[in-house]
């Protein structure tokens, strides 16, 4: 079996790793989480959102938590997801990587402002 | 349902996806769809769907584990073994191909069946003529119908409307096979009784609409060919009326028959749609002749007087009829002259109909199957006639359409009949022509007639004032002004 690739980690996994720094979130709620972080332009379908969960399972970057309900959403039990130690480090690489590119675009006369 | 038509589109993904995340996905897209709400947001959603669809689809077939792969490794030593892809679906290729396949399968076959074999058109009507009337036979499609009363209407009319010959009566297109068999010339042989027999039989077992008493009647036919009943039988008149008398005794039904004709019977009328210029030419034809309203007067003391000489195609003639009904619509009494009346369409023969009543009134059809179209469109708004005496005029040759317009306000208590006993020409059976010289009509509808008399079939209707044809526009004029000078 071909493995599903995370390097490099796809944007995908990435803002889904990003969206779990602060709390537990399920499915629905992540997409949402990724849809504010990214200013509405990235909305994950269920295909991406959950491959892309999947893979992270199986690298040991997320963790599953017993099924529970959101109570805002109703009764139906929710699969929750929580960022692993592995996974935070895994998302500040990721960042640091970018954070590199930016340094970069800023030297390049690319991006203004000292912002990050 | 939209998110029926997301979990249909969810057995796109492979097994595993679904086993694992397809209960998930389904909350995901309720999610949204609950609260995205409006068309913009709605289509937005729908987009993502099909983008993730799209993208996701295809990555996850690429990553769908070989199940094989994994078994091989678990493989003993010499223990002969087969592996197989449990709960793998098809791929989306195979179950569109599978699709198309089967498509094509299924409209071949349609095709097949209706085109192969021996064409038998489905709508062809034999009418009976009283005994007495002249032996032409009417064939005439239901659809055809309103072509032959066009054609009925252009003989008549080319005859002169007093002609009452027999002639005038024929229609071009109701062929006119001379069922008269001139008594036994050793017509028919062994072969040829036999296989009359069994086409007859086997129109009873396909076609009549009762199949156990199809399936007597055949064994009854059986039984008498067996006792070689048939052998001395070599006139073909002669063996149709043992046949058709052998099949009512059976049945019961005086409408089943098998003719034998002297005659080359004309080819199986084949039902066609009515072309656009049929179409036209009728309109032309029904327009020259103002649909067969003849007359539409008004008599001294406010009598409407309606002329009608068929009942033409509704869809065709329906503005003149209700301008007809509208201007007749402040009579004090109506007479409605039926008595150069050769039938037509019962549609046309309902909305007229209409005009009698202030409800709607259960108007018996003997052709047609008993369907919600079976009733009056009554009360037709502004409609004044509802509540006036009505009369109609009848002759011999009144006949079919027009007397189920009699028959049904007569039994309905809503008219007087002035005139003649009409044609009796009630039933139709579907024609079945077996070879050039045997066919046989078989009734193929079941109607409820709720009155206990009989209908009109060979007897024709009564009329409830008898006099001669002539005389039945004065006497019906005398009989409404007495009633009128009552009130």
């Amino acid at each position: 079996m071909p493995k599903r690739k995370l390097d490099p980690l796809p944007s995908a996994a990435f803002q889904i790793l990003l969206s779990l720094a602060e709390e537990d979130l399920h499915g629905y709620a992540i997409m949402r989480q990724v849809a504010e972080q990214t200013g509405g332009r990235m909305r994950l379908g269920p295909g991406t959102l959950y491959s892309s969960i999947q893979s992270l399972l199986e690298e040991k970057f997320i963790e599953e938590l017993e099924p529970r309900e959101d109570s805002e959403l109703g009764q139906e039990r929710r699969r929750y997801y929580r960022l692993t130690a592995a996974g935070r480090k895994l998302a500040r690489s990721e960042a640091d990587r970018l954070a590199g590119f930016l340094r970069v675009a800023r030297s390049r006369k690319i991006l203004r402002g000292d912002y990050v | 349902m939209s998110e029926k038509i997301y979990a249909l589109l969810l057995r796109l993904f492979p097994s595993h996806f679904r086993k694992e995340y397809g209960e998930e996905s389904l909350q995901l897209f309720r999610d949204r769809a609950r609260d995205e709400k409006g068309f913009t947001p709605r289509l937005r959603l729908w987009f993502d769907m099909l983008a993730d669809l799209a993208i996701s689809v295809p990555r996850e077939y690429f990553y769908a584990e070989p199940e094989l792969v994994a078994a091989s490794g678990q493989r003993l030593g010499a223990t002969p073994s087969f592996y197989f892809l449990g709960g793998e679906s098809p791929r989306p290729g195979a179950l569109f191909l599978g699709a198309v396949l089967s498509l094509t399968a299924l409209v071949t076959f349609s095709t097949l069946l209706t085109q192969g074999g021996v064409h038998r058109p489905r709508n062809a009507s034999v009418r009976q003529l009283r005994q007495s009337a002249p032996p032409a036979r009417q064939v005439a499609g239901d659809r055809n119908s309103l072509a032959t009363g066009a054609n009925e209407t252009l003989a008549s009319a080319s005859f002169g409307q007093g002609d009452s010959g027999s002639s005038a009566q024929v229609a071009p297109n109701e062929i006119s096979t001379a069922v008269v068999a001139p008594v036994g010339h050793g017509n028919v042989d062994a072969a040829e009784r036999q296989r009359i027999l069994n086409a007859a039989i086997v129109n009873l077992k396909q076609h009549y609409i009762y199949p156990d008493v199809a399936q007597k009647m055949a064994e009854a036919l059986l039984a008498k060919e067996k006792r070689g009943e048939y052998d001395a039988i070599t006139d073909g008149d002669a063996f149709a009326h043992q046949l058709t008398s052998q099949m009512r005794d059976v049945s019961h039904d005086m409408h089943l028959e098998l003719v034998y004709s002297q005659d080359t019977l004309p080819p199986q009328p084949t039902e066609t749609e009515q072309t656009p210029e049929e179409l036209a030419r009728y309109r032309e034809a029904m327009k020259r002749i103002n649909c067969a309203f003849e007359k539409v007067e008004t008599l001294p003391r406010n009598i409407g007087y309606l002329k009608l000489n068929f009942f033409p195609d509704r869809s065709v003639c329906e503005q003149t009829a209700t301008t007809a009904m509208a201007s007749l619509n402040r009579a004090d009494a109506l007479i409605v002259d039926l008595r150069d009346n050769r039938g037509g369409m019962p549609d046309m023969v309902a909305l007229l109909a209409s005009y009698l009543f202030d409800h709607p009134e259960y108007f018996y059809n003997p052709r047609e199957n008993t369907t919600q179209e079976s009733w009056t469109h009554s009360p037709v708004p502004g409609d004044k006639l509802a509540d006036k005496p009505v009369y109609v005029l009848t002759s011999s040759r009144t006949f079919s359409g027009a007397e189920q317009f009699c028959y049904d306000l007569k039994m309905l208590k809503r008219i007087t009949l002035v005139g003649e006993t009409t044609g009796g020409g009630a039933h139709s059976g579907v024609w079945y022509r077996i070879d050039d010289h045997f066919g046989m009509g078989i009734p193929e509808t079941k109607p409820i007639n709720p009155y206990s008399t009989p209908d009109w079939e060979g007897t024709g209707v009564e009329p409830d004032v008898k006099v001669k044809a002539a005389d039945a526009l004065s006497t019906a004029v005398k009989l409404a002004q007495t009633k009128l000078q009552k009130k």
